[in-house]
């Protein structure tokens, strides 16, 4: 009976040795991948949100396994939650990458933009004013299409100013939208009021 | 002129623009684009650096239509 107690102590013994052995490297396994993903956590919400939630609930599990002292699972489950982390910071750099190009791309679009639109506002206000103190509308211009072309321009001077404010925040996606719906606004005006632009 | 045709350099792109014929007047334009022959100084006054006077208009002179 002694030589069993015995060897149960020392069975145990053995075991905890191993257990601290696998602590400290589970521990700082965890650490590790916690501190890689607070490090791009910002950014991974902006640019990478699904990678960020699959690189999180890893780290969920393995921080549970280690809470538990399930230090061997922690270690198996290391090279996964690695590969996780891994992930994470490429779908982040990728998207980070698409994100610039879109905004260079919108900031091209604008420069373009907001060169015209302006012009495009300044020819329809001109002409509503004008034929706002005409007797009688033109021949091509029915009233109806004149009170809708009248609204629709108080329609494109607030989206622009929407655009302009979007460009000055540095959304200059949003901005570049924003322009292009108030082109395509004008566009449908300027021909409502028999305006094909020379 | 039909609409669509080509804007002097420098000119708002979305400018009309009217070509005189011969029998024209400014507001004959004027009711032709406006509606009312008595906004023809609209016309005269957006082409200042062309028509010295309302009255004198040429065929061919390209006529801004603000």
């Amino acid at each position: 009976m002694r030589t069993v107690s015995r060897w149960i102590i020392v069975a145990a013994a053995l075991l905890a040795v191993g257990c601290a052995n696998q602590k400290e490297p589970a521990e700082k396994a965890v650490a590790a991948a916690e501190s890689a993903v607070a490090a791009i956590r910002d950014e991974a919400a902006k640019y990478a949100p699904d990678a960020l939630q699959s690189a999180e609930s890893a780290l969920a599990g393995v921080k549970d396994k280690l809470a538990k002292g399930d230090y061997k699972a922690v270690l198996a489950d290391s090279p996964q939650l690695t590969a996780a982390v891994s992930s994470l910071k490429d779908a982040v750099a990728s998207g980070k990458a698409q994100a610039e190009a879109a905004a260079a791309a919108a900031t091209e679009e604008w420069n373009t933009l907001s060169a015209d639109v302006p012009k495009m506002v300044e020819a329809i206000q001109s002409r509503v004013d004008i034929l706002g103190k005409s007797k009688k509308l033109p021949k091509n211009v029915s009233q109806e299409a004149f009170d809708s072309a009248k609204s629709r321009l108080e329609s494109m001077k607030a989206t622009w100013a929407e655009a302009t404010s979007a460009f000055a925040a540095g959304n200059a996606v949003d901005a570049a939208a924003k322009a292009n719906s108030v082109r395509q606004t004008g566009t449908e005006v300027l021909a409502q009021l028999g305006m094909t632009p020379g | 002129m039909a609409p669509g045709q080509q804007t002097p350099t420098g000119e708002n792109p979305y400018a009309q623009f009217y070509v005189v014929k011969k029998g024209d007047s400014l507001s004959k334009i004027a009711e032709e684009f406006y509606g009312d022959k008595m906004l023809y100084p609209k016309i005269f006054e957006a082409n200042r650096d062309q028509l010295s006077d309302p009255n004198k208009i040429k065929p061919g002179q390209k006529l801004r239509i603000p």
